[in-house]
């Protein structure tokens, strides 16, 4: 196995792969949901449209962005269909999504919490809405005496280091919304001082979205951060495991596009059409996809306690998500949370522990020589290498794209110079972070 | 390298490999500095019995005394005998020096002592100079010298050797086992010898048992084995022989071995009544006709083997193989002539059937 | 026996008049030779030097550069990296020698019931795709496995097993260590055992025997063992990734390659630092290895020993080889429960047990076998046959360069399959296969490909080691009684190496079936997946992961039962060989 990693190596792929059409033409759908969701919708479709066979390529979102960007100029792909939305705008941007604005969409409102539905500019559209939570293990949480918890503030807390689950965003495009959200949520610098914080709980980063809720499901560790179906069929499938959205997520739709010059451009849109027809999002409900409808007519034949955004306006209303900014600087929050937490992870937690154990010897501040060094390693683990306007610098941020457009296009620096220099920074910071506390543990 | 002699003795010996015994109530008494082979033709139990006497292979039922002390259930490490393999087994990765030197260190001996003592064995075996090599850089002959300094380096009580000859061609073999006997003599060291060569068991065995089967067939010096094999098996396997059935018949003292063709020949006292006659070729010539205790025949077949001819006669029926000494300018008897045969009856044993 | 027609020329032709250099005479061997020359270049060669070549460019302006190096160099982060995975990979080298070390000692050097099966189960760690076995070992030894959970329970303590690096060592020695006992098995059982009787007889014995005479004899075998343990633990990505782990080569250079748009050359010049480590680390362990052919130097001994054990020591040894048992297999025990089981959740054990698993693996995986069975056997078929050629021209021919091909089909050990997997979606990018126009790099002939030449290295070590052990007086033979060359080989060689033939079969095809790690690289459509392929797909859903595991099941059975049997029949023609000389 060196696996599935090697969807994504899809990357280089250039790959011209496609789908060997040999018959009947399928429509092929690059896809990043797995088969157990889109199995069934395709069965339901197909069997709708007995005319049109349905080709799904699974690829993991990074990697089928990689492919139809290899594919440009002898398309043989129809859809693209995944949950992030800056994938998309990473095609949008190459120019590789047609328009979608005429597939008509009865019903289905504009907004879904805070987040506009479809693409302003028609390039795709929302089919279904999900939103990031905290996932956990009942059986888990009760043998270690935890309780569960619904905002993301209460995973810094102490009792839980080591029990939390994640990924890293460079590996999933919905964890790097959820990053993103916060950082916009909170501002930069709070909002990645929260997630060092909850990620110094961290058991483990891990390498696929789909590890999170895998982890917790086995009981491997208590809570993890997941986008909400992961949790709703984990329930589903019987595992002791349960689910809260925190009033800072981002209710987001999964969408679906047309991919440019797609050889089979009017079956796809007849299956776009399907997929906001109340059956085609009747399916979203199926056990082992639960996935938000985006149709508020189809929620009467949800189960019950299934959550209604269009009736809980707590969902997602908190953040307004903005996209722009979000694409701006994509690469290098990826880049960023990887240097700062996933590859330095032991540091960081070490240097957390200490702070934490620090803060449950003067729990009142009783001290102030420790209460100093405390707040002294407290700044030293937020620091940040580089302020939010730098973060969106158009130049610096290119280092992390480093998409050559011309010849003469130049880049400062390289992006391995970049990460080594916020390494140095990072590891000493944690390194004297948790030496500052054990001093003020010590006193 | 000097070792108080000792002898070995074999008891009501009994060997299997799983169902199939291979080694039959073996009784055997080697004497103290005697130079002992075991003779037999491959799948005879030799080999068996002498890894046996190791402590190689299945532990047997029985006693294996060296020195009066019973070792049956010793394993090999704990005996104090020295074997050297057919193959010779010297350890290819490593060099000869620390092959022969091998056992006095497992024994524990101080460096200094080693040096020395592994020096002198391959001295005494005059490859001294050949201490740095690799196994692989030796030739045949000098790989048999290694093993066998490697052997006697540790001066075992007794000295095992594995048909240590096979591997070597014939003019090496011939000098090896004048070397083996010199060693040998020079050491004082009970050996035993196993092969399936009987020139180099009568070359250089003091005694030597026979085997056949998994069981002893003969004991004694090479002489008495071949001269008064206590058996047909024995008697064929040394050397050739030509073997009459017949009855004995008595006449008072005298005694005669009465063919089935009607020859009679004259016998020494014999208990037996009816059985075989052995007959060495070079004890029957050719004579005149109608010649006191002769048999009349036809020569059938004529080899030249240099210092001897050998011809086959059919004796009414009977073939009959003769050595007549090659003496220069003889004449020699022409195929299909009668001849009559003259036979030593002092040197014919009778056997029972 | 090459039929060169000469003599009867009338009248010469102008190409006779011509020097002869200008039309070298290709022999039929030597064709041969060439022919498999470009198939290696082709396949192997040419693929990954697109990749590593990369490493080399600078991103910004396209030119050769060394920089990339520098920045490697440079940076802490792929310096800590670069130690753990040379850390993991020796740990797991010496953790993989205490497992096989005991098994393939008992199994060769005593009369131990059972010696056949253990070395068929010994073998069947190799035909689980790690990853499944790193799922099955996080639910036994993992942070809350069932190991933990229950010496918490009892006793209040928990082993770390899982944990970081040493989850990686755990998994990888314990899928891994069949090489070393392959190897190891081997070398005992060619051991002669007057080598050991000598020693005994001089007054060795036990461990120091051991130390001193058997293991160094073996030390070629088990070498050869270790170096493809530590190239195969050094190269893997997947049980890292799978556990997390992100601070190894391997996981680096992949992070960097499949990160959304991020064109980083970081992962390209690890790539090539992995291949050319991977070699350096073979050819350290070639020299090593040279003048050390123990074998031919012990002639006419008295073949394998095989000791009996005493009662005690009986107890003791089936003692040892059941607790290794236990432990190697028991990703598989995991494996089954986890396939038979409805919900595993923090728990020793399954909450409950069923056979729906089997149900939905059943309903939806007929094409992941019958594909697996079609590329992994087209693939070991393809290489027993150039195993055999090249095994052949290296060992009985004079042709000049045939050592390269030996080299060529080895150093595919060197690169790990990801790299072959990107090199072959660059190299057949836009080629379309013939008649039917179908994009070549999403062909599935690719996979079966990609997995021959993946094995190429397993099956030609086989038959290599076959082809040593027929002498070659027997050819001689045949050729003296009027047979070609040709015929000299197909009715005498081929037929006295059919047991290697069939060793070299079995493990690569079972190595192949479940290889995930180039495969994943090229399945373009799920009708076109392969079984590991499966099985993760499988694993992706929460629902899924009892069928996954049912079809991993299915898997190990499937490729355990054809191990065994093919291994009965190597025995059987082992002794059938061996008949002839026992005395």
């Amino acid at each position: 196995m060196k696996n599935y990693l090697g969807g994504s190596l899809a990357v280089c792929a250039l790959a011209a792969s496609s789908m060997a059409a040999f018959s009947a033409e399928p429509v092929v759908v690059i896809t990043s949901f797995p088969s157990s969701m889109t199995g069934p919708i395709e069965a339901a479709f197909e069997e709708a449209n007995p005319g049109i066979d349905l080709e799904i390529l699974n690829k993991k979102t990074s990697a089928g962005v990689k492919y139809i960007q290899e594919l440009a100029g002898a398309n043989t792909a129809d859809i693209f269909w995944a949950s992030a939305p800056d994938a998309f705008e990473v095609l949008k941007g190459d120019g590789l999504l047609a328009d979608a604005g005429g597939i008509s969409s009865t019903g289905i409102p504009d907004k879904i919490g805070s987040f506009p539905m479809n693409d302003p500019d028609g390039k795709y559209l929302g089919f279904a809405a999900a939103g990031y939570g905290i996932m956990w293990n009942t059986r888990y949480l009760k043998a270690n005496g935890l309780e569960p918890v619904s905002e993301w503030s209460d995973l810094k807390n102490p009792e839980y280091f080591g029990h939390v689950g994640m990924s890293a965003p460079s590996r999933s495009g919905t964890t790097h919304l959820t990053v993103e959200t916060m950082l916009q949520g909170e501002g930069w610098d709070k909002g990645w001082a929260e997630w060092k914080w909850i990620a110094g709980n961290f058991a483990t980063v891990t390498e696929r979205s789909f590890g999170v809720p895998d982890g917790v499901n086995t009981g491997n560790f208590g809570l993890g951060i997941v986008i909400d179906f992961f949790g709703f069929s984990s329930k589903a499938s019987g595992f002791p495991v349960d689910f809260a959205y925190p009033s800072v997520t981002a209710l987001v739709p999964a969408n679906i596009g047309l991919v440019k010059d797609g050889p089979n451009a009017a079956e796809a849109s007849t299956f776009i059409e399907y997929l906001l027809t109340p059956e085609g999002q009747e399916v979203l409900l199926d056990p082992a996809i639960m996935r938000l409808p985006i149709n508020p007519a189809t929620y009467a034949s949800a189960p019950e306690g299934f959550p209604n955004p269009f009736k809980d306006s707590s969902i997602g209303s908190a953040v307004n998500f903005d996209v722009s900014k979000s694409g701006a600087r994509y690469n290098l929050v990826n880049s960023l949370f990887d240097v700062m937490i996933t590859y330095r992870l032991d540091d960081l937690r070490e240097a957390v522990r200490a702070v934490q154990v620090a803060e449950a010897k003067y729990p009142d501040g009783s001290n102030p020589e420790a209460a100093a060094l405390i707040a002294e390693a407290r700044a030293l683990i937020e620091a940040n290498p580089i302020d939010e306007a730098q973060s969106l610098n158009e130049d610096f941020a290119g280092i992390f794209t480093k998409k050559r457009k011309k010849v003469t296009d130049t880049v400062g620096e390289r992006q391995a110079e970049v990460e080594q220099r916020w390494d140095t920074m990072v590891v000493e910071n944690y390194r004297r972070a948790k030496e500052l506390a054990e001093q003020a543990a010590n006193l | 390298m000097t070792t108080n002699m000792v002898g070995i003795e074999i008891k009501d010996l009994h060997l299997s490999f799983g169902e199939t015994e291979v080694l039959t109530g073996v009784n055997l008494t080697i004497e103290p500095g005697e130079f002992f082979s075991f003779l037999g033709p491959s799948g005879s139990g030799k080999s068996t019995l002498l890894r046996a006497v190791a402590g190689f292979g299945p532990t047997p039922k029985g006693q294996i005394l060296i020195g009066g002390r019973d070792i049956v259930d010793l394993p090999p490490w704990k005996r104090n005998v020295g074997m050297v393999f057919q193959s010779y087994a010297l350890w290819p990765h490593m060099s000869v020096r620390d092959n022969v030197a091998f056992g006095l260190k497992e024994r524990k001996m101080p460096v200094s002592e080693i040096g020395p003592r592994v020096e002198a064995a391959l001295d005494l075996v005059g490859l001294l100079s050949m201490a740095g090599r690799m196994p692989n850089q030796l030739s045949g002959g000098q790989q048999q010298r290694i093993a066998l300094a490697r052997t006697i380096v540790v001066e075992p009580q007794v000295l095992l050797l594995d048909e240590p000859l096979s591997n070597l061609d014939a003019s090496l073999r011939v000098q090896m086992r004048r070397e083996l006997l010199a060693l040998q003599r020079k050491l004082g060291l009970t050996t035993i010898f196993v092969t399936h060569d009987q020139e180099e068991a009568n070359t250089t065995s003091d005694r030597m048992a026979v085997l056949d089967g998994g069981v002893i067939q003969q004991v004694g010096s090479p002489q008495v084995l071949y001269d008064t094999p206590a058996n047909l098996f024995v008697a064929n396997f040394l050397g050739t022989a030509n073997i009459i059935d017949g009855v004995v018949e008595k006449d008072g003292a005298a005694a005669r071995f009465v063919t089935k063709t009607g020859d009679a020949i004259a016998v020494g006292d014999t208990t037996v009544n009816s059985g075989s006659i052995v007959l060495r070729p070079q004890n029957i010539s050719i004579v005149a006709k109608d010649s006191a205790n002769s048999i009349s025949g036809t020569v059938m077949h004529r080899e030249f083997l240099g210092s001897q001819i050998r011809y086959l006669v059919d004796a009414a029926g009977t073939e009959i193989v003769i050595d007549q000494s090659h003496v220069s300018g003889e004449t020699w008897q022409d195929i299909g002539a009668e001849v009559s045969l003259n036979i030593n009856s002092s040197a014919a044993v009778v056997l029972a059937s | 026996m090459t039929h060169s027609p000469r003599g009867s020329a009338p009248g010469l032709s102008i190409a006779d008049r011509l020097p002869k250099y200008l039309f070298p005479r290709i022999g039929g061997t030597a064709a041969i030779a060439l022919l498999i020359a470009i198939l290696l270049v082709g396949l192997l060669i040419v693929p990954v030097l697109q990749v590593i070549y990369v490493a080399f460019l600078d991103p910004n302006t396209g030119a050769l550069t060394l920089n990339n190096f520098k920045d490697f160099f440079g940076s802490s982060l792929f310096r800590e990296s670069f130690g753990n995975s040379f850390y993991v990979s020796a740990v797991s080298v010496v953790m993989a020698t205490i497992i096989a070390m005991p098994l393939a000692y008992i199994t060769t050097r005593f009369n131990f019931g059972g010696s056949v099966i253990i070395q068929s189960l010994g073998f069947i760690p190799l035909i689980m795709p790690p990853f499944v076995g790193a799922v099955a070992m996080q639910l036994i030894f993992g942070r809350n496995g069932s190991v933990n959970l229950i010496l918490r329970d009892k006793f209040g303590i928990s082993i770390p097993f899982m944990e970081g690096l040493n989850g990686v060592i755990l998994v990888q020695s314990i899928h891994y260590f069949p090489f070393i006992l392959i190897n190891l098995s081997t070398s005992l059982r060619n051991i002669d055992r007057s080598m050991e009787e000598a020693a005994q007889n001089l007054g060795s014995t036990g461990m120091r025997m051991f130390r001193r005479i058997v293991f160094p004899l073996a030390m070629p075998g088990y070498i050869a063992g270790a170096v493809l343990v530590f190239i195969k633990v050094f190269d893997d990505l997947g049980t890292p990734l799978l556990l997390n782990v992100n601070n190894m080569l391997a996981p680096q250079a992949f992070l960097r390659i499949s990160s959304i748009g991020i064109s980083d050359p970081m992962g390209y010049v690890i790539s090539f630092i992995l291949v050319a480590f991977s070699i350096f680390s073979l050819w350290v362990s070639f020299l090593f290895m040279r003048g050390k052919d123990y074998s031919t130097v012990q002639k006419g001994g008295g073949g394998l020993s095989k000791r009996d054990l005493s009662t005690r020591e009986k107890w003791i040894a089936y003692g040892t080889v059941s607790l290794i048992l236990l432990m190697v297999l028991s990703p598989h025990i995991g494996l089954l429960l986890l396939s038979f089981g409805t919900i595993w959740s923090y728990a020793p054990l399954p909450d409950d047990y069923t056979l729906q698993n089997f149900v939905v693996m059943w309903e939806n995986s007929g094409t992941y076998i019958s594909n697996t069975v079609l590329y992994a056997g087209l693939a070991a078929t393809a290489d027993v046959i150039l195993g055999t050629a090249i095994a052949y021209i290296v060992l009985r021919t004079k042709l000049f360069g045939r050592q390269a091909l030996d080299y060529m089909a080895t150093a595919s050990l060197a690169v790990p399959g990801v790299v072959l997997g990107i090199g072959y979606l660059r190299l057949f990018h836009g080629v379309q296969v013939p008649f039917s126009g179908e994009p070549m790099a999403s062909w599935w002939v690719i996979i079966a490909l990609a997995l021959m030449v993946r094995r190429l290295p397993y099956a030609l070590r086989a038959c290599m080691a076959a082809l040593q052990q027929v002498s070659i007086s027997l050819e001689e033979a045949a050729e003296s009684l009027g047979a070609s060359k040709q015929s000299t080989i197909r009715r005498i060689v081929v037929p006295l190496m059919s047991g290697g033939i069939l060793a070299g079969f079995v493990t690569s095809f079972a190595t192949a079936a479940v290889e995930l790690s180039a495969t994943i690289m090229l399945v373009s459509s799920d009708s076109d997946a392969p079984l590991a392929y499966g099985i993760y797909l499988f694993m992706q859903t929460p629902s899924g992961r009892g069928a996954g595991a049912a079809l991993g099941i299915v898997a190990v059975i499937l490729v355990g039962v054809g191990t065994y049997a093919s291994q009965r029949i190597i025995e059987r023609d082992k002794k059938m060989r061996m008949s002839g000389d026992a005395h």
